[in-house]
């Protein structure tokens, strides 16, 4: 589903990505984790193009990002989840997920309407359709935000650190709507510092480190056997 | 000193209608040039270079040289090159909207860019396209935020509105010049003439702040 041969990225003489490759199967959940700074959301954001890579080559779907033609055909294929939600706070719930369908995929209102309720009942908001995103907690905020990425039925969704702004207590309902998403089949990379549900989840973890892919396997495998010292250190500290 | 009371009261009609004159300009300026400030201030950051350019040098160009000259420009260098006499009414009007349209950019420049940075970014993680967000997304929380400043750029287009009554225009200035050319009350005229700028600024200025006002809480009632 996601094929990255060989991507870099520098900001200026910053080389932040390092060579990195790596393919994600249909279905397959990929859980990233690593130090801050070690360009997690980085890699994360070149696989939709928010970040042009410096280098490499990237295909979703059997589409070769170019940059230009074909970004926003790609992009309606890829949801993206981020930390601060990012919702558009002049729009109620309900606006907010039917707006991208209709402009892009041209959906009608009231289909667009009716998508939105059903995505809403899934996340467990029905009753906040008509509120703004400053009234929500939150956790129901990045629900709202993962019902508006899958209004445009991706292929794969990109989440990062979608818990990592919230509360203790409101983790984990945008877990479960998470591993919901995983069970249903979903393509899904993950940058998350929830071990948890990276150990329950996941299919593969990747620890990322200073730019590359240092360590990578089953979950339950690298936290129990880690074989690089940097992911010792790293899991030592987190675990 | 001789003040002739009865000189104020006579007078003040044709003054009002001044006035009405004065504010009906420039209304239709500032929205002339909320117009052009919308379209020049996103191609100020947009990401075609050339267009760019063209909206830095439009923005330094008419903020650059004096209002006065720009009048001048529409009402007296125009017609040499096509020909035909400019209305004056119409010069006014396009070199004050004009002219407002560079200052009305940078405002909306400005809001733009007070955006999170976020909010084009899940716009573009969507599928939709720069233009697409920019008009959905970014630009109706920017004009909200600019309303204040909006508002100011209307209080001091109706101040320098005042110019083009060289042109022979007839809004409130220029009526108040023609009175006191025929009755000498220059005291008493000017006098009215500055009271009566000065109420219509701090109208308005009561009417942003209503406005302000109202466009933040409606949305939380409309929730
Ligand atoms: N737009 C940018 N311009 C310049 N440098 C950047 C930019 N974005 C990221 N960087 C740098 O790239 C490096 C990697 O950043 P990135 O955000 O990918 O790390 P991360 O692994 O996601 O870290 P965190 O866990 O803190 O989110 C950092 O050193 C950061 O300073
Ligand atoms: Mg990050």
């Amino acid at each position: 589903m996601i094929d990255i041969k060989g991507l870099r990225k520098s900001y200026g003489s910053n080389e932040v990505l390092r060579g990195i490759d790596l393919h994600v199967d249909e279905k397959e959940v990929v859980v990233i984790i690593g130090p801050s700074g070690s360009g997690k959301s980085t890699l994360l954001r070149c696989i939709n193009y928010l970040e042009q890579p410096t280098e490499g080559i990237i295909s979703v779907d059997g589409t070769v990002l170019d940059g230009e033609t074909n970004i926003n055909k790609v992009r309606a294929e890829v949801g993206m989840v981020f930390q601060h939600f990012n919702l558009f706070p002049h729009m109620t719930v309900q606006q907010n997920i039917m707006l991208a369908p209709m402009k892009v995929r041209h959906v009608s209102a009231d289909e667009a309407a009716i998508q939105a309720t059903s995505l809403l009942e899934m996340v467990g908001l029905k009753d906040k359709a008509m509120s703004y995103p400053e009234q929500l907690s939150g956790g129901q905020q990045q629900r709202v935000a993962i019902a508006r990425a899958l209004a445009m039925r991706p292929k794969v969704m990109l989440f990062d650190e979608p818990t990592s702004a919230l509360d203790p207590e409101m983790v984990g309902e945008v877990l479960d709507v998470m591993k919901r998403l995983a069970h249903e089949g979903m393509t899904m990379v993950v940058v998350t510092h929830e071990m948890g549900f990276a150990r329950e989840v996941g299919d593969r973890l990747l620890f990322v480190d200073q730019g590359v892919i240092l360590e990578q396997g089953k979950p339950k495998d690298v936290f129990e056997h880690p074989t690089a010292p940097r992911t010792k250190e790293f899991l030592s500290k987190v675990l | 000193m001789d003040f002739n009371f009865d000189l104020i009261i006579e007078s003040f009609p044709l003054l009002l209608m001044g006035a009405g004159v004065t504010i009906k300009i420039t209304t239709l300026s500032v929205l002339l040039g909320v117009i052009i400030g919308l379209v020049v201030g996103i191609l100020r950051i947009c990401t075609l270079k050339p267009l760019r350019i063209l909206a830095m040098v439009y923005i330094d160009f008419l903020r650059g040289t004096p209002l006065l000259v720009q009048i001048f420009l529409v009402y007296f260098a125009l017609p040499v090159i096509t020909g035909q006499r400019v209305d004056p009414y119409f010069a006014a009007i396009i070199s004050c909207g004009v002219n407002s349209g560079a200052y009305v950019a940078e405002i909306i420049r400005s809001g733009i860019q007070s955006i999170d940075k976020g909010q084009m970014e899940a716009g573009r993680s969507l599928g939709m396209t720069w233009l697409q967000t920019m008009r959905y997304v970014v630009v109706p929380q920017a004009v909200k935020r600019v309303i204040p400043q909006i508002g100011n750029e209307f209080i001091a287009l109706l101040k320098d509105s005042s110019l083009v009554s060289v042109i022979g225009f007839e809004e409130l200035t220029r009526r108040g010049q023609l009175i006191i050319a025929r009755t000498y009350g220059s005291l008493e005229i000017w006098l009215s003439v500055a009271v009566i700028y000065l109420v219509m600024t701090l109208t308005i200025s009561r009417l942003v702040a209503f406005l302000e006002w109202k466009f933040n809480t409606s949305r939380r009632s409309a929730a």
